[in-house]
């Protein structure tokens, strides 16, 4: 480890104190934690779908052999993929330039 | 099946994944080279070797005959397989990276300066890695047996020497490079008969009438085909187990250092999380097509189905040449999961048990790199010991309880560890400690033959959604009940776990004092 200077523990509780930091662990947290939710209540409502709605399930679309089930089974990786992207993309344009800002601040409490 | 065909291309693959790691020797000179390859590899570099690691035994054999005797539950597995990237992803592979922490141990050091819970971890690093290594050994064995007739000790002796040597001799550079590779060559070895097989069969609505009979259920989804009991249990559990056990995996947190920065490492699992979608899209077609072509497997229990299928198709020269291509993707798969799991276990032997001693032992006199070295050697004689003497559960339901046991100790390590501030170090090595045992107490009667029907089956085949929770309830409660015991530096690891990189903020010891032998510049 190159990094060899004393912590600064005022500056760490500093920040842990800061709003824009509490902002930056809120925001994370309000956007993460509720997606996580939702998912995991969409993986797990077509599980129970599959075990309840038989009839519902085994509807055939348009007269084929291609059901309700298998149509929202591929939507399973769909949908994975979807949440994914979304993620990333408010990453980039939500959680980066707030933490630019929070770097600022801390480098000029430091100078 | 022709044996001398098959086994050129297996040796073909096993010449590659040598070569290849002889190359990476040339250039991976630093002990930074060797765990995490120096933080240098690009996206997509990065995602192939991560598809290429994971899609292991389980994936290219398991899934596909767990789906021709149980039916459309086991789809399951597929997507459970690939959801706990995302998992991974938003919950705990930011703030990981920022941490310094190269490994889980590293990682509960630092955040709960306690060299006990430390030790819980590495002793849970190398159960977990041993759990998911024993099923690729079974796999290899059964490759080779079905290839050739050889008993099962041949396949699986030859994946522990080529991976301990390979290993041994690249650590992780070559590894990674070993395994974009083979990513790629499992995914051409399963298509390509998928493909010729639909391309030369003029009615493939053949099949899916087929589905309409005698076999109707095996296809609805829930349907108990296969005799496992309380299958809604059994899906809710599965899909907790591979939703957050991804995360503990040894093997796949650790390639999330090797982005250079996290930016990178969105950008890899996006490309992880598609390459994964696209493989899973076969193994379910090979079910489909075994059950019209192989119905004699699903009593055999199934995992043979991806290597028989395409002699079974096309009797002859084409489905000779079929077979060996599968053949060869199914050692792919064999070589670079046990690869990745080896340095992962390697890596936490060396630090936790082996250096300090051989450091005593030999008066300072060692190379740490041989350290390593020894070390990789012993991660694969334990495993390789557990299979001269477990039964053949099958390959995907071992591997499910290796991320049971994932999912019920590091989930709520690093979930609570992360965005929990009371948590204390007591809570954390009993919740380490109850988890660990509650879920290895699970698999090892499954491994050993477990009960036969009924609840405690499933609540022994399936542990994770009864064993998850009592390890998050225990972290708790004891964490409530010993606030003393909070780790005095909690606000400090906070920010460090909170704050993105590009902040310049010390953040802390870092990696264990093995890397600072030689450093390098982490934030290239």
């Amino acid at each position: 480890m190159s990094d060899t200077r004393d912590p600064d523990l005022t500056t760490y509780r500093d920040v842990q104190l800061s709003p824009d930091f509490t902002e930056l662990r809120r925001r994370f947290r309000r956007f993460v934690f509720p997606m996580t939710a939702l998912f995991l209540v969409w993986y797990f409502v077509y599980v129970l779908l599959a075990d309840y709605a038989h009839g519902f399930m085994s509807h055939k679309i348009g007269g084929s052999n291609i059901t309700v089930a298998l149509i929202f089974g591929l939507l399973q990786f769909v949908s994975t993929f979807a949440i994914t992207l979304i993620y990333v993309r408010w990453a980039d344009r939500k959680l980066d330039p707030d933490a630019a800002k929070l770097r600022h601040q801390i480098e000029g409490a430091q100078q | 099946m022709s044996p001398a065909l098959s086994l050129s291309a297996i040796g073909l693959v096993v010449a590659a994944t040598i070569g290849i790691g002889l190359f990476g020797l040339r250039i991976s000179r630093t002990t930074s080279d060797f765990y995490v390859a120096s933080r240098a590899i690009t996206p997509r570099w990065n995602a192939s070797a991560i598809s290429g690691e994971y899609l292991s035994a389980a994936s290219f054999l398991g899934v596909a005959g767990l789906v021709l005797v149980n039916g459309a539950d086991m789809l399951w597995f597929s997507v459970g397989y690939t959801v706990g990237y995302l998992m991974l992803l938003v919950l705990v592979a930011a703030p990981l990276r920022r941490s310094g922490a190269y490994t889980l141990p590293d990682f509960a050091e630092t955040r709960f300066e306690s060299a006990a819970v430390r030790r819980i971890c590495a002793g849970l690093v190398v159960g977990i890695g041993t759990l998911y290594l024993l099923p690729q050994l079974h796999g290899a064995g059964l490759a080779v047996q079905t290839v050739t007739g050889a008993p099962p000790q041949v396949g699986a002796m030859i994946v522990a020497v080529i991976v301990v040597i390979n290993v041994a001799a690249g650590g992780m550079r070559s590894i990674t490079f070993v395994q974009a590779f083979q990513y790629w060559l499992k995914l051409t070895a399963l298509a390509t008969p998928i493909f010729v097989i639909l391309l030369a069969w003029h009615q493939p609505t053949g099949v899916l009438d087929s589905l309409h009979g005698a076999a109707a259920e095996w296809a609805e989804p829930l349907s108990r085909a296969g005799g496992r009991a309380h299958p809604l249990y059994a899906t809710y559990s599965l899909l907790m187990a591979l939703c957050f056990g991804t995360m503990g995996l040894p093997h796949v947190l650790v390639r999330f250092y090797t982005n250079p920065d996290g930016r990178a490492a969105r950008r890899t699992t996006v490309v992880v999380l598609a390459l994964l979608g696209l493989f899973y899209l076969f193994p379910p077609m090979y079910a489909v097509l075994g059950r019209t072509f192989a119905p004699d497997l699903v009593g055999a229990g199934g995992d043979t189905v991806v290597l028989e299928l395409p002699g079974r198709v096309f009797p002859g020269t084409a489905g000779d040449l079929l077979g060996a291509l599968v053949a060869a993707g199914a050692f792919a798969a064999f070589l670079s999961t046990s690869s990745g799991l080896t340095v992962a276990i390697a890596g936490v032997i060396d630090q936790d048990l082996l250096r300090s001693r051989l450091h005593r032992w030999t008066g300072g006199d060692y190379v740490a790199v041989n350290s390593f070295r020894i070390a990789a050697l012993l991660a694969m004689v334990v495993p390789y010991l557990a299979f001269t003497v477990t039964g053949a559960l099958s390959l995907a339901d071992t591997v499910g309880l290796a991320f049971a046991l994932a999912a019920s100790t590091f989930c709520p390590l690093l979930v609570l560890g992360i965005w929990w501030r009371r948590m204390s170090t007591t809570g954390a090595a009993a919740g380490l400690v109850v988890g660990g045992i509650a879920a290895s107490a699970a698999a090892l009667v499954n491994v050993t033959g477990g009960p036969h029907g009924g609840w405690p089956r499933a609540l022994v085949g399936q542990p994770a959604a009864w064993t998850m929770p009592l390890a998050f309830l225990t972290v708790i409660v004891v964490s409530k009940l010993t606030p003393d015991k909070i780790p005095a530096g909690t606000a400090r690891s906070m920010v460090r776990l909170h704050t993105p990189e590009a902040v310049d903020v010390d953040r802390g010891p870092g990696p264990a004092t093995a890397h600072r032998a030689l450093p390098t510049a982490r934030r290239s």
